[in-house]
Parts: structure tokens; C-alpha cells; sequence
């Protein structure tokens, strides 16, 4: 009886806080012109684009910030980083302002590379380190040309991270579903064990119990050789992974953005 | 030989009280000291060689005792008796630890236990079923052991540091050499075969300091069972049991390293002095679910050991309750700090 009553609590939570997580996800939705997929590469059909236009639009205002997605054919001979900063400045990007919050998706099909940039509130709230994070999410459906995929994947996570304070890693063990229900399963198992395993009384005597004196007569403490190994430090060139490298910049217009950058 | 203690006032029984020390008479209640109880009114008998029986002192019926009882209750009267040859030469206790605490109370404190247990099914813990209480006089070695420790080791005392592009890491090696004397005093083994050595382990420590010197009136009104070993064979159970003492005391002796590795380990344990003696526990016969469990209580401090069954319910109950109350906190932390609350 008493065990049912303590399942449905538990039950009923669980059911409470799935309900409070959905409930901000309904709130606006109106329409407004702006456009935030520049596909100049054409890699999404005509039905994808407004799709992702209606869910850019959504996410955007939830974070207050514009998610935005560039592709390009031919970055005019620059290179990802200052095609990107270029399209920034001449475009005005922002939701707040012009030259406002911003993240910004780059893919340039000809090099086959990628690269996120955070502007003002968002490269505050999407550091380097979690650029990383959501680039390493999305390369393998880029690399399979799974592209509407990948850029739905980085609005929803963009948008998700804007939300969590700088400090957190959002991507932390505890935050993953499966060390929720592995942790809490493994200490009740290690508390319920001890308290069978102490169920038929502990041992209380301990080492000094029976002890009445000890002296220690004589003893040697002698130093006897010395051996050094080496050892390269590790170099940082492949923090990243998957080839990315370098971090945010500042824009010719003087906007200053995070960054990660990385091919697929 | 069979004793059996009559009082001098009215011809009554006596038998050892555990409040009080004293032996008291169960009639009339005249208190006895142990110490000054005259000579008089002990009956003795002395069984003829050859005869194994025992006869009781008070209705003359036959005492049916296995043989390594030392003191009982007639079956047939009820009245307590000691058997005295079963006790003398070298079966003859040094020293004693006389019950501190009553049947009463121990049938209260065993019952509070059964109660406290998380894991007790709910029947084992209302249904009164204690079949038998038993107080016994456990026949016990005590030693006290000189031991000689020699140990040679070899420590190794670590540190990194980088310079330029590399790090290095120093390893100093220093060769351990520990003589150590230790003295133990009163370590205790159970003698007796039929009591299982783990339970009895459990149930110390003993309050040693209250020994007395063996006199038979203790044993009124207990059972009590004479050595089925003697200290020469159980010295290798004292040495196996104050093995850890010695290795934990040797560790730490040696201290600054990071790690320790022992070569040679050399311990001299000599036997100083072991004496017999009878210590108090009470035994608990438990009825539940068709089948009998034991349960000992140290009759000096009423610790408790023995196996309580395990109710399944119980287990799934502390179990679903600890994990689905630490999935609802992480899911209560991970929706706090990603939902952007904090």
C-alpha cells in the first residue's frame, strides 16, 4: 500500500516536470518578415527553407537572439571567418539591433568547411567551448548531406544553450539521461546492500582494541636511488577535434563574435 | 559431582541474580555474596567412577546433559546445577564475566533490535515468537601475546615538474627496514564447537575489566558448556585474528610515500600467558516462516548479531524510493540549471 502511494508520487512528479519543460516551447509564434536562411548554395529545397524560416523565426525569439544560416558556393576569395564577419557587417544582422545578438551557421561547399559565430549576447552565451559542442553535433549530418537535419539541430541547440547560464557545460554527465537513471540505481544499490550486509550486526572492535603497547625497537628510512623519466607535453594544436581550429575574431564593422571552426 | 545451592534460611533455591551480583534465594529472597557463601550449605555429591550419570540434588531424577554441559537445569525439577568435576583440574575457568544483564531485559532489548531492523519483514517483527532464551557461560580463551614484527619495504616518493616541452617525474626509491614490538592483551577465541565462531566474533568487545575470579555459584540458573579446544590449538585462530591489528599498525609506521612495497614480512607471535574463561550470552531461538534462527546477545553490553531474515518487499521499497528520489533530484537539478532558472 504504502509502496504504491510512494510510485504514484513519483509518477506524478516525473509527469509534472515533463509538463513544466514544454510549456515555454508554446509561447509566440508570430510571423515576422526577417529573413535568417541565406542559401546561396541551394542545398535546401523551396518547402525546407520556409520550414526553417518558421523555426528560426520561433527559436529567435525565445533566445532574443537571430539564428542564423549562410551557405555559399564562393566566399569571393575570402576566406570562411571574414566572408561570414563581411556578411555580418553589410547585413546588419541582430535581433535587438542592427549589428545585435546573433549566431550565425557557415558552410562553404567548395572548401567543405563550417564555422559557428556567436555575436554580443550570444558569444557570451555561446562560448568557443560550446560552439564546439554543437558543431561536433551536427558534422556527421553534414558530412551525409543531411543539411535541413543538421541546421534544424543547430537552431534548436543554439537556442537551448542561450538559455543556460555561460558557467554550466551544458553537455555535463549529470544533465544526460542515462547517468540520471544509471547514478541514482547504482548508490541505492550500494546503500540497500550495506544495509543488508550490516542487517546481522557489525564488527565494533577495531585495531587498537586489544592493543595494549607498541614500540617501534628500530627502524631505517634510506634514500637509495632516483630515476626520471620524460615525458613531451601534450601540444594543444588538437584541441577541437575533427580538424577544427581557431576560435572567434572581430568583424571589419568592429563586432567582435566567438567562434568554432572545422570541416566536414 | 553435582552442586546445587540451597538456601540457608529456608532450605530454598539460590540462583546468580544479574542485577545485583548476588546469589538470591528464589523463596524467600535472601541475598547471598558470592565471595562469603559458606561451604555448609553446598551439597555436593560425588558420582562413583565409573558412573557418567548425574543426579539431580533436589528430586533425585537422572541429569540428562551432553557432555560438554557444565551447568543445566534438571529436567525434571527444574532446579539449577552445576556439574563441579566438569569444572575442575584443567577444565577449571580462571575467571569469570558474570551476566549484567537479566532475562527480563534481554528478552525486551532482543525484541527493541528485532523492531529497529530496516529490512525485518513486518511479521518477524510483531510475531512474538521467541521460542527459547538461553543464558550461556561461552567458554572463551583469552591471551595475551607478545609479537615480534620485522618488515623490510621498499617507498617511493614521487614529483613532477615541467621544463621546457617536457615533463618529467622523479621517482625516489628508499629501502624500509621496521622492527616493532607489540603487546595484546586479552584477545579473545571462542573454545566451544558449537557455537559459530563468526557470530561470536561479532559479539565483542567484551568489558574485560570485570572479570572475576572463577567460583562456581556464578553458574546458577545458566547453562554453561566446558572448552572443546585448548589454547595450544586455538593459537593459530588468535594469530589469523591479530594479523590486521599487526598490519595496520606496521602501515602506519610508514608514512611520506606514495607508494609501499613489502619484501619481507616476518612476525614472531609468543604466547605470553591465555587463560580460560566463561563470558555471557544470551541465545535467541526464533521462530518465523517455518524455520529456526539464532540470535546471541553479549550478556555484559546486549549487542545483538545474528542473521534477520531479509523481507523482499522491504528491499524494493528502499531501493525504488532511494533511485526514483535521486532520478527526481537530477532531473530536479538538470531542469533547474538547463531551463535557465538559475
Amino acid at each position: 500500500m504504502k509502496k504504491t502511494i510512494s510510485l504514484s508520487i513519483i509518477f506524478s512528479f516525473i509527469a509534472l516536470l515533463l509538463v513544466l519543460q514544454l510549456l515555454p516551447r508554446e509561447a509566440i509564434a508570430a510571423t515576422d518578415p526577417k529573413q535568417r536562411i541565406f542559401d546561396y548554395a541551394n542545398l535546401l529545397t523551396v518547402e525546407e527553407k520556409d520550414n526553417l524560416e518558421i523555426v528560426a523565426n520561433q527559436y529567435s525569439a525565445e533566445s532574443e537572439t537571430d539564428i542564423v544560416i549562410l551557405t555559399t558556393n564562393d566566399t569571393q576569395g575570402k576566406d570562411i571567418i571574414p566572408y561570414m564577419q563581411d556578411f555580418y557587417d553589410e547585413q546588419g544582422l541582430g535581433y535587438d539591433k542592427k549589428h545585435g545578438n546573433t549566431a550565425i551557421l557557415t558552410l562553404d561547399m567548395k572548401n567543405r568547411e563550417v564555422y559557428l559565430a556567436g555575436f554580443y549576447l550570444a558569444e557570451e552565451y555561446l562560448s568557443d567551448g560550446r560552439l564546439d559542442q554543437i558543431r561536433n553535433k551536427i558534422t556527421p549530418d553534414l558530412s551525409a548531406a543531411n543539411y535541413y537535419d543538421a541546421f534544424t539541430t543547430f537552431i534548436e541547440t543554439s537556442s537551448k544553450y542561450m538559455r543556460i547560464s555561460p558557467w554550466i557545460n551544458p553537455e555535463l554527465f549529470i544533465f544526460k539521461l542515462w547517468f540520471q537513471i544509471l547514478a541514482p540505481i547504482a548508490i541505492a544499490a550500494i546503500i540497500v546492500g550495506t544495509m543488508a550486509f550490516h542487517s546481522s550486526g557489525r564488527v565494533t572492535v577495531n585495531d587498537r582494541t586489544y592493543l595494549n603497547t607498541a614500540q617501534v625497537m628500530n627502524r631505517k628510512d634510506r634514500y637509495i636511488r632516483t630515476t626520471v623519466t620524460k615525458q613531451r607535453k601534450p601540444s594543444d594544436n588538437n584541441k577541437g577535434g575533427g580538424g577544427g581550429f581557431g576560435g572567434g575574431g572581430t568583424s571589419g564593422g568592429g563586432h567582435s563574435h566567438s567562434g568554432s571552426r572545422g570541416s566536414f | 559431582m553435582v552442586i546445587h545451592y540451597k538456601c540457608p534460611n529456608c532450605g530454598g533455591e539460590m540462583l546468580f541474580e544479574s542485577n545485583t551480583g548476588l546469589l538470591t534465594c528464589q523463596s524467600c529472597g535472601r541475598t547471598d555474596n558470592i565471595e562469603g557463601f559458606s561451604d555448609d550449605y553446598v551439597t555436593k555429591t560425588f558420582s562413583e567412577e565409573e558412573a557418567k550419570e548425574y543426579q539431580c540434588e533436589n528430586c533425585g531424577a537422572v541429569i540428562i546433559t551432553d557432555a560438554d554441559t557444565t551447568a543445566t537445569a534438571c529436567s525434571f525439577c527444574g532446579a539449577a546445577v552445576v556439574l563441579g568435576d566438569r569444572l575442575s583440574g584443567i577444565l577449571a575457568p580462571a575467571k569469570v564475566l558474570p551476566f549484567t544483564i537479566s532475562k527480563e531485559e534481554a528478552k525486551a532489548a532482543f525484541q527493541k533490535w528485532c523492531k529497529n531492523g530496516r529490512l525485518t519483514p513486518k511479521g518477524f517483527m510483531e510475531a512474538n515468537r521467541i521460542k527459547g532464551i538461553t543464558g550461556i557461560y561461552v567458554p572463551f580463551w583469552l591471551y595475551d601475546l607478545d609479537s615480534d614484527a620485522k618488515v623490510d619495504a621498499v617507498g617511493t616518493k614521487v614529483r613532477t615538474y615541467t621544463s621546457g616541452d617536457y615533463i618529467y617525474t622523479e621517482t625516489k626509491y628508499y629501502d624500509i627496514y621496521r622492527d616493532i614490538d607489540l603487546n595484546f592483551q586479552k584477545v579473545p577465541v571462542d573454545a566451544s564447537e558449537k557455537l559459530n565462531d563468526k557470530l561470536m566474533d561479532k559479539l565483542e568487545p567484551f568489558e574485560f575489566k570485570n572479570l572475576k575470579d572463577f567460583k562456581t555459584p556464578y553458574l546458577a540458573g545458566y547453562i554453561a558448556e566446558k572448552y572443546n579446544y585448548d589454547d595450544n590449538e586455538l593459537f593459530p585462530r588468535v594469530e589469523l585474528k591479530i594479523d590486521k591489528y599487526i598490519d595496520s599498525y606496521i602501515r602506519s609506521t610508514i608514512s611520506g610515500y606514495q607508494s609501499v612495497n613489502y619484501h619481507n614480512k616476518r612476525i614472531n607471535t609468543r604466547n605470553k600467558n591465555s587463560y580460560y574463561v566463561l563470558l555471557p550470552v544470551w541465545m535467541f531461538y526464533y521462530d518465523y516462516n517455518k524455520s529456526e534462527h539464532v540470535f546471541a546477545m553479549n550478556g555484559q553490553t546486549g549487542k545483538v548479531v545474528g542473521k534477520p531474515p531479509l523481507s523482499f518487499g522491504k528491499i524494493a521499497t528502499w531501493f525504488t524510493s532511494i533511485a526514483g528520489g535521486g532520478f527526481i533530484a537530477l532531473k530536479l537539478i538538470s531542469w533547474l540549471f538547463l531551463g535557465g532558472l538559475i
